[in-house]
């Protein structure tokens, strides 16, 4: 991790983030728009699959994926961005590792939905209470994306090193 | 009066405390993600988005909605003592306070008209297009300005 964030530093990308001194504060912003849609879709989805806000059709709900999958392209992109305009800070800053093996989680946790509850879903009842195995999903998401949140917002105050 | 805030116990406690303003700003996000995600996803169902999910079947959420508003009312305060006198001459902050009071205001009519017209079975019928696209804005702004009082 430390030799290939050595390797970017001073790289094309890292001499573009670093030289406008305006970017960084705009990709914050952006930062921070993509984790409000991406979190926004997946409480709605997540809470509903846990078993709350019956009135809302389950599978309709995936109508918001949209908006999850633009929130994380963007924070994908600007996150990208962000370890190659600091990557020395990023790589040893176990705040930023810690998020990264959460947004791993978060990532398996749909993984495991896809495989074995996207087909399923449509035969539940639509206004109905979900089977435990979605429940649990449900909470691995929405308890690993807050980590997300937690641990990113921890990145500038936790050790590096 | 500024400086006074700055120099209580708790003012201090969130400035000097190891942990006190981290876990403020952590609290503060993660409220900034419950509000503004579910607002906007509701905005989003009043524009025309989400066909099979009914607009007075998102209401509950709004619930949800103004537990995260005062996570951040209750964040940003402990937030502001730290550094008052700053914050409170600070253009980008009044600007940001600005869109939340007016945003708060908005969901609360925006609220109790779907309320309202769900009680008389219309729910479906309400058009609400403008208001809708004035929250998302005060939301974009209000994020913008928030993250700008770092720079500015």
């Amino acid at each position: 991790m430390e030799a290939f964030a050595q390797s970017i530093e001073g790289g094309v990308v890292y001499t573009w983030v670093t030289s406008i001194f305006w970017l960084w504060p705009l990709m914050e912003t952006l930062h921070f728009i993509g984790l409000s849609l991406l979190l926004g879709g997946l409480i709605v989805i997540d809470a509903r699959m846990a078993g709350f806000f019956k009135g809302v059709n389950i599978a309709a709900t995936h109508k918001l994926l949209p908006w999850v999958f633009i929130g994380f392209g963007i924070n994908l992109i600007t996150g990208v961005l962000f370890f190659f305009g600091d990557p020395m800070r990023y790589a040893i800053n176990w705040g930023f590792q810690v998020k990264m093996i959460l947004v791993v989680v978060a990532g398996l946790n749909a993984l495991w939905f896809w495989i074995r509850l996207n087909k399923p879903m449509h035969a539940w009842e639509p206004h109905g209470d979900t089977p435990a195995e979605a429940k649990v999903v449900a909470w691995i998401s929405l308890i690993s994306w807050t980590g997300v949140l937690l641990f990113g917002r921890l990145i500038p105050y936790v050790g590096t090193g | 009066m500024f400086e006074w805030l700055e120099n209580t116990s708790v003012a201090i406690w969130v400035g000097e405390s190891l942990w006190a303003y981290p876990f403020m700003l952590s609290l503060h996000v993660i409220g900034l993600a419950i509000v503004v995600g579910i607002l906007s996803m509701i905005d989003f169902k009043l524009l025309g988005g989400f066909r099979g999910i009914k607009v007075d079947s998102m209401l509950p959420l709004l619930k949800f909605a103004w537990i995260g508003f005062l996570i951040n009312a209750v964040s940003g305060v402990f937030l502001f003592t730290s550094q008052a006198s700053y914050f409170a001459t600070s253009t980008v902050f009044l600007i940001k306070l600005g869109c939340i009071f007016i945003g708060a205001i908005l969901t609360k009519v925006m609220q109790n008209q779907l309320v309202a017209a769900g009680a008389a079975g219309n729910a479906e019928g309400v058009s609400m297009k403008g208001l809708a696209v004035v929250s998302l804005l005060l939301w974009l702004v209000a994020i913008t300005a928030g993250r700008l009082t770092a720079y500015i």
